[in-house]
């Protein structure tokens, strides 16, 4: 690993400042398990490194009635996996956590490293666009809040200017007659990254038992996570059958771009997207059926 | 460009002279000469080079020595109490939950947080929490009943 100067702001503001004043050869560190592995490799090689874990204010998860579940960027995948609130309010991050990589990098690696990595084999951004869920980000010039979804543009490439900072994941409280559910599926080692991650939310109709609005993300299937929007037109306004769920795992399919690797081939991985949408559809219905209160108060 | 860290390792404050670049287990290993941890991987898969920072498993191989400034850690050399090995580190040598030793510092030392944490864990549970450990020579088996034991959960299925 090549050396480089390590800074430790405690402010958000400094952070952002030091990132301005070196612009192009710095880079942002919170837990530090993406960058380690790619600078030891010679695949980044900043001058400086701008550590944000001094920074209280990244801390910490919060929920309220309305404007629903914040999660700080420091906040490290185990502390979701184990935060009593979280598993009061959306169990289906929890659930997700406990099969992120191994117990020691749920241990160092951050909500906030994760998103802003760009990393396409993850878990946690389309569960977070799943929910609707926004990142707030500071830069020198002040915040800006936007879908998660908008993070992503390309593989390791975010819409994170060079000085700007991922400060907090904020989801809405889940609307009345909702459900989600997410699944991934992993070819090898339970540990393994993930050959194919989906979420789908759905919300009921108040009166029927239609989805009124269906939100389905595949992740690790492309560049960045995606909408399978033609799948989520397909069974909006309609009660969800077995059938149903099962074409709309079939349109989905077709909706993300896989490559063959060694978690397996295009052919394979769409199939298996396939799969895992009409299984989350048929949970996350069931859920909303069921549970019409969730996430109220 | 150096940098001081001082922390606490094993229960004793020591303190180190390090680059930005130095890594937890270089340091643990070339600086304080605690050998316990090995390099495997070197990108967190395996678990050969489990240290506990403050308690909790990490891979020191990919977890910078600055970043653990004010910190206390754990290596396999810190468990025996008084020239008493630890309970985990009698069961693994009376179930034999070794051959080569390369993995079983790690093993040990995840185990041993787990226990800290959740002492009556189930089977699941330890499963669970040690996935991320890769033993090559195969001793999965005796390895769970080694935990299993020190855990106080029987051994029948």
């Amino acid at each position: 690993m090549r050396n480089f100067d390590y800074l430790e702001p405690t402010t958000v503001a400094e952070a952002c400042a030091l990132l301005k004043q070196h612009a192009g050869e710095a880079k942002v560190f919170a837990g530090g398990s993406h960058l380690t592995i790619l600078m030891k490799q010679g695949l980044y090689e900043p001058k400086s490194l701008v550590n944000i874990k001094k920074i209280p204010e990244l801390k910490g998860i919060q929920y309220d009635a309305k404007e629903g579940l914040t999660i700080g960027a420091l906040v490290t995948h185990r502390e979701l996996e184990t935060s009593a609130l979280v598993k009061e309010k959306f169990p289906v991050l929890c659930e997700a956590e406990r099969e992120v990589a191994n117990i020691r990098v749920r241990n160092m690696g951050t909500v906030g490293g994760n998103l802003a990595s760009g990393e396409p084999l993850t878990d946690l951004s389309q569960i977070f666009i799943s929910l609707d869920g926004k990142a707030k980000i500071i830069g020198p010039d002040g915040q800006r809040i936007i879908p998660v979804e908008e993070l992503f543009l390309d593989f390791y490439t975010t819409s994170l200017a060079e000085d700007e900072i991922l400060t907090q994941v904020e989801i809405p409280p889940l609307p009345a007659r909702s459900g989600i559910e997410y699944i991934r599926f992993s070819s090898s080692s339970v540990v393994d990254k993930p050959s194919a991650g989906v979420a789908v939310c759905l919300m009921l109709e108040t009166s029927s038992e239609a989805v009124q609005a269906a939100r389905i993300v595949l992740g690790c299937v492309g560049a960045t996570p995606v909408r399978a929007r033609r799948a989520e037109g397909f069974i909006t306004g309609k009660k969800l059958t077995l059938e149903l769920a099962k074409e709309a795992g079939g349109i989905a399919s077709q909706e993300c771009s896989p490559t063959s690797d060694l978690r397996g081939s295009e052919q394979y991985k769409r199939a298996i997207v396939g799969t895992l949408v009409k299984r989350a559809a048929e949970k996350a219905y069931e859920r909303a059926r069921t549970l019409p209160s969730l996430g109220e108060g | 460009m150096k940098k001081t860290v001082a922390l606490k390792v094993n229960g004793v404050e020591r303190s180190a002279d390090v680059e930005a670049r130095t890594t937890l287990l270089d340091m643990i290993r070339e600086q304080f000469n605690l050998t316990g941890a090995k390099l495997g991987c070197d990108i967190q898969v395996c678990g050969a080079c489990t240290l506990l920072v403050d308690g909790k498993p990490v891979s020191a191989c990919s977890v910078l020595a600055v970043d653990v400034d004010g910190c206390e850690i754990l290596t396999v050399e810190g468990l025996s109490k008084k020239h008493r090995l630890d309970p985990l580190q009698e069961a693994f040598m009376e179930f034999g939950a070794l051959q080569c030793g390369y993995c079983t510092s790690g093993f040990i030392l995840t185990a041993k947080a787990l226990l800290d944490e959740c002492p009556q864990p189930s089977e699941q549970q330890i499963r669970d929490y040690l996935a991320g450990n890769f033993c090559r020579c195969g001793c999965y088996q005796e390895i769970m009943q080694a935990i299993k034991n020190v855990a106080g959960i029987g051994s029948e299925e």
